[in-house]
């Protein structure tokens, strides 16, 4: 991963700082770390497991000039926030990493196989506690069938040479939301879950799919009664950038309370739906940064897609273009209400 | 907090239906209620009385009114509670009547819904605070659009207060269908005797300028300041140069359809619509001229004295700052001819309709005065009136009345007497509709006095036969069908809006019904306004209505831009957005949605851009403040926590 | 079956005015219905509805002014866009899309208004009342008394002075 450290190097001369990754997470899985110094900067690594939108930092560092490694997922959201003016283009260097192999679901390598096992996850093997083991077992869902593979904003091109991927992106599949699965979280009622015990590899949206909306309704006060109120999906997203004035945490405007129950967790959840419409790259933060395993992504790729079919917008793909509930169409809207 | 209830019985109106003292008792236990009562009339003086001494002994800091619409009277008691002391926007109404009594039976479900309405009414007001407005300078300036009489009278009532006005009209000249008539019922004047010494005094009036040939292109603004784009239309005519000569006319090898006429004779590529036109310069329609579609002709700019001919000119858009609008853009006849098979739907050329007969009948129109029958001139004897064609006719989509039919019937059968005394009129007819003054006795005469027989009964068809046309109805007096041989038969064609009169309120942002007649704010009480403030109307643009009724209403919309333009400068509603500047974090998405350009950045001594609404330009649609991802922009009077706090108390 | 609840969200300026003339005209429609007026549907949050929803609302109608004709000129197109979508998106959120109905009614449309009242209430009516409450789990309920309390509690001097 020399290539890595050296572009960085180079770029830390144009910048204050640059979001990278260091090899300093459990069992030596990547972690976000910021590098201010070509000294420094030795230390960053790029491989599978640097799954984290960094993103999400660019807003709290708007009196910087920042660098940023960005997978191309991770440029949308890049694209995202220059189109909302959020960022200044001219302050973000841009270390688009191109060619990826797909990333390495860490979760599950513990799930498998025990918390802080030992992980060299490179973008083209994979080896867990020193055993070479098949990474297409490990891709994270997200990945398959990835459609930004190419960088949209970019200063320098980092290639990655890994290899192509193949598969439908999906979010979560059952068992992510099944009792004991979930990472460090008790995961006591899914009951409303236990119909789909028969795959537990099959996609979540495929069974949600099949619910009517009573089920729906119920699956969701289940996950929702899961929830801690921790905000950490609200924290993950790149696109929150309300922060301390989010409305989730006020009484004005009071649309939620200050309970930690379903109905709570249910009203937050529709607001970050409603927040994030035509502004979600879906880069699945959110979903991952939850730490009792509410598939948070159901409802963003179902808006993701609602808004792609209605007005042929994929938020962060054009940082010049006019976001879709930001202007408005006279006659061609799809809309055929007299 | 203090909260009064004053439940309305609007006499039986609301009592009818809804127990009105079960819905003051239970506003009685609802959160800081402290005074509830019934009260017969609420609009009334003892009504409003009481709910100033009910605020005045209990010290009421805010006020729910369960009465009619707010529409109705949210201003009224505004005002009420102002006198009492309180700020006026510290008022809830909630509509318990034209939601609630009238479209209910069951007293108790009426009951139970008003008790909700005021609960929600109850949690709205415990989240209101006073609001206060601002005041803006007006534009003193009045646009009139149409220049037919009503835009004619309203344009010399405003002048003569003072105020400039630009009177825009779409044709060559103004004078409206006013001007094409021959006489006026029920009095016989002559239309044009009457009407042009207006036009001439328009043209002359020191405070008006007249823009011929000219279009309202967009409108932005709002009351008291409309910026207002008017595209002059290139008439190939300098205006200042023409001196109305008509030598151009006289000249003109292309011959084109006489609009003024209304399609009876025929007029020419160049020319002024009539010898009474104001202003008197001519104007050349492209469409019909010579020199554009052949490329050669020349004629009008050679023989033209005052070198006022230019086949160059363009059109011209002008902008201009109003304070208030008057829309008086008139009415056209109903083109009949599709909906009308069997009256042979324009192919029968001695079928006309009233205004071609009207022209036919004027000593200005193309016939000099004489009747002649349009198929072989020849003078018709037996002239036979329709009435009702497009009019009260549901099977065609028109079940409006024209409002006039009956009356111009009555005065084209005089007048066909008059004109041909030994000839025969016969009048169909479904109602004699004559409710204006002298308007009965009117009809009566053209019956008695002038031998017009008048026969109560929809006509089936009409045909030709011999050189004459069969005319079949029924009689439903007589109870038998009819046949009736015309010379002539005079089609009472009904009204529609003019032409665009849609497309106009839109640019206007006024309402308008199926019809495109403009709609009125309300049709009692505020019967010139529109429910944009600042836009009047004047004329049959709103209704059929006849000329009287054009007139007062103009008189009317006059008074009320006089009244609104002499206060040089005007409230503003303070019910408009606001940003927690503390809060904002500077995304724009309010600037990037609002409808009116409404709100700028500001930066903060701490470098930061937050947001900053300019209330005299913002309107209070609120679409910001949904576009706003912490609502910190807010749109006062309406805010997210009231509209939470009315859903929540409804579903309680 | 307890009694529905509908709530609408009308426009000042057309649909409230076309509401009025259904009433003016004493056009009888069911009794279900509780009208929030708002200045325009430009100002209809769709969270508003959601909330609605989530508070036990059986149905919400939202009616604003015609395309073309909105009192602000675009209002009504923002929220078409924003309304559309949110149509959309109930199905995922476990809300049958029919339970929220979008339309325009003018000020002049008084029949029409009460065509959509009394259509929509009949819809709702035949699809009963949102299921979930009568499975044992109670609907989820926001625990506090969200929207309201708060505000009211820090207004401003008018209210500090006693009777």
């Amino acid at each position: 991963m020399s290539d890595i450290v050296s572009i960085i190097q180079r770029v830390l001369g144009e910048v204050d700082l640059v979001l990278g990754w260091t090899a300093t997470g459990a069992g030596g899985v990547a972690a976000p770390d910021r590098f201010q110094t070509a000294a420094e900067a030795e230390r960053a690594v790029f491989n599978a497991t640097c799954v984290h939108n960094l993103a999400v930092h660019l807003p709290r560092l708007k009196d910087k000039t920042v660098g940023i490694v960005a997978k191309g997922c991770d440029s949308r959201s890049v694209a995202q926030l220059i189109q909302e003016r959020e960022i200044d283009r001219d302050r973000v260097k841009v270390i688009g990493v191109h060619g990826l192999g797909g990333m390495i679901d860490v979760r599950k390598i513990w799930r498998l196989h025990g918390y802080g096992v030992p992980v060299d996850a490179r973008i083209d093997s994979l080896f867990i506690d020193g055993r070479e083991v098949d990474r297409k077992e490990y891709l994270r869902q997200k990945c398959l069938g990835c459609r930004d593979t190419v960088p949209v904003v970019h200063d320098k091109l980092f290639e990655a040479q890994g290899p192509p991927i193949t598969g439908i992106a999906e979010a979560a599949t059952v068992e992510a939301i099944l009792p004991g699965t979930g990472l460090g979280a008790s995961l006591t009622a899914a009951e409303a879950m236990s119909a789909a015990g028969e795959d537990e590899s099959r996609p979540l949206s495929e069974l949600f799919a099949n619910m009517n909306p009573t089920e729906r309704r119920l699956f969701w006060r289940e996950q929702y009664s899961r929830c801690i109120r921790c905000y950490a999906c609200r924290e993950a997203c790149p696109m929150c950038f309300c922060r301390d004035v989010c409305i989730m945490q006020t009484t004005d405007p009071h649309w939620t309370g200050a309970g930690v129950d379903a109905g709570e967790a249910e009203m937050m959840q529709l607001i970050r739906v409603n927040h994030l419409a035509g502004r979600c790259t879906g880069c699945g933060e959110c979903e991952r940064a939850c730490p009792v395993g509410i598939p948070l992504m159901l409802l963003m790729n179902e808006q993701n897609q609602v808004i792609e079919d209605l007005f042929g917008y994929r938020a962060g793909t054009d940082p010049e273009a006019r976001p879709p509930l930001l202007t408005f169409d006279i006659k061609g809207d799809s809309r055929s209400e007299k | 907090m203090r909260i009064g209830v004053f439940v309305c019985q609007c006499g039986t109106n609301i009592a009818g239906t809804v127990a009105t003292d079960k819905v003051a008792e239970a506003a009685l236990s609802m959160r800081d209620v402290l005074h509830a009562e019934t009260l017969q009339y609420t609009c009334s003086d003892p009504g409003q009385r009481a709910i100033i001494d009910a605020v005045q002994k209990k010290g009421l800091t805010r006020v729910v009114i369960a009465a009619c619409s707010p529409r109705m009277h949210e201003t009224t008691f505004r005002r009420t509670i102002g006198q009492a002391g309180m700020n006026a926007y510290m008022m809830e109404m909630v509509n318990i009547r034209e939601h609630c009594s009238w479209i209910h039976s069951d007293i108790d479900i009426a009951t139970d819904k008003a008790i909700d309405l005021v609960q929600k009414g109850v949690a709205r007001v415990r989240r209101q605070v006073p609001l206060y407005s601002t005041t803006v300078p007006v534009t003193r300036r009045v646009l009139v659009i149409g220049g037919g009489v009503a835009g004619i009278q309203a344009a010399l009532d405003i002048a003569d207060s003072g105020l400039p006005v630009t009177l825009v009209e779409r044709g060559p000249t103004i004078g409206g269908n006013m001007a094409r008539l021959d006489k006026t019922f029920p009095t016989l004047d002559c239309s044009s005797c009457i009407l042009t010494p207006r036009m001439v005094e328009a043209k002359q009036h020191e405070n008006i300028r007249l823009m011929v040939n000219a279009e309202i292109e967009q409108v932005r603004g709002y009351i008291g300041n409309f910026e207002v784009d008017v595209r002059k239309k290139a008439t190939c005519v300098i205006e200042d140069k023409c001196t109305g000569c008509m030598i151009c006319q006289e000249k003109c090898p292309g011959k084109a359809p006489d609009e003024f006429n209304a399609g009876v004779g025929q007029s020419k590529a160049i020319s002024i619509p009539f010898p009474q036109a104001v202003p008197m310069v001519a104007a050349l329609r492209k469409e019909y001229c010579r020199q554009f579609i052949n490329g050669k002709c020349g004629v009008c700019k050679k023989v033209c004295p005052a070198d006022a001919v230019d086949y160059e000119q363009v059109d011209e858009i002008t902008t201009e700052m109003f304070g208030a609008v008057v829309v008086a853009t008139g009415y056209e006849l109903y083109d009949w001819r599709e909906a009308y098979p069997d009256y042979g739907g324009g192919q029968y050329p001695d079928v006309v309709t009233s205004l071609q007969y009207e022209r036919m009948l004027s000593a200005s129109g193309p016939t000099a005065g004489h009747v002649q029958r349009p198929s072989d001139g020849a003078e018709p004897k037996q002239v036979v009136f329709v009435s009702c064609v497009g009019s009260r006719d549901e099977s065609v989509g028109r079940p409006l009345c024209c409002s006039v039919g009956c009356m111009y019937i009555a005065k084209q059968a005089i007048l066909t007497k008059e004109h041909i005394p030994d000839s025969q009129s016969y009048v169909f007819y479904i109602d004699i509709r004559a409710t204006g003054k002298g308007y009965e006795e009117f009809t009566r005469r053209a019956q008695k006095e002038f031998g017009a027989i008048y026969l109560r009964g929809r006509v089936g068809k009409i045909y030709p036969s011999n050189g004459q046309l069969v005319v079949m109805g029924t009689d439903t007096l007589s109870g038998g069908p009819v046949e009736i041989e015309a010379d002539l038969v005079v089609l009472a064609t009904g009204f529609s809006a003019a032409r665009g009169a849609g497309e106009l309120a839109r640019k206007l942002n006024i309402s308008y019904d199926q019809y495109e007649f403009l709609s009125e704010s309300h049709p009692k009480l505020r019967p010139v306004e529109t429910t944009t403030g600042g836009i009047f109307l004047a004329g049959a643009c709103q209704a059929p209505k006849d000329i009287p009724d054009s007139v007062a209403q103009a008189s009317a919309a006059a008074a009320k831009v006089i009244g609104l333009l002499s206060r040089g400068e005007i409230e503003t509603s303070p019910m408009v957005a606001a940003v927690d500047q503390l809060r904002c974090i500077g995304c724009f998405k309010c600037r990037d949605v609002c409808p009116y350009n409404a709100i700028e950045a500001l930066e903060l001594r701490d470098g930061r851009q937050v947001a900053k609404v300019i209330d005299t330009l913002c309107q209070g649609c609120g679409v910001c403040n949904v576009a706003c991802p912490p609502s910190v922009v807010s749109l006062k009077g309406y805010t997210d926590n009231q509209l939470i706090a009315e859903t929540m108390e409804l579903l309680r | 079956m307890a009694e529905l609840k509908l709530i609408g969200f009308l426009c000042n300026w057309c649909s409230y005015a076309g509401a009025d003339m259904a009433g003016t005209a004493r056009m009888k429609q069911p009794g279900e219905l509780r009208i929030i007026r708002l200045p325009c549907t430009g100002r209809v949050n769709p969270l508003l509805i959601l909330k609605a929803f989530q508070q036990g609302a059986d149905g919400v109608l939202v009616s604003g002014c015609h395309p073309g004709d909105c009192h602000y000129n675009e209002g009504n197109y923002y929220a078409r866009r924003r309304l559309e979508l949110l149509s959309r998106m109930l199905p995922a959120f476990g809300i049958e899309p029919e339970r929220f109905h979008f339309t325009w009614v003018s000020a002049s449309e008084g029949a029409r208004w009460a065509d959509v009242v009394t259509q929509f209430t009949r819809k709702i009516e035949a699809m009963g009342k949102m299921s979930g409450a009568e499975q044992g789990t109670p609907p989820a309920k926001a625990s506090c008394e969200a929207g309201v309390g708060a505000p009211d509690e820090q207004t401003g001097s008018e209210d500090a002075v006693p009777a």
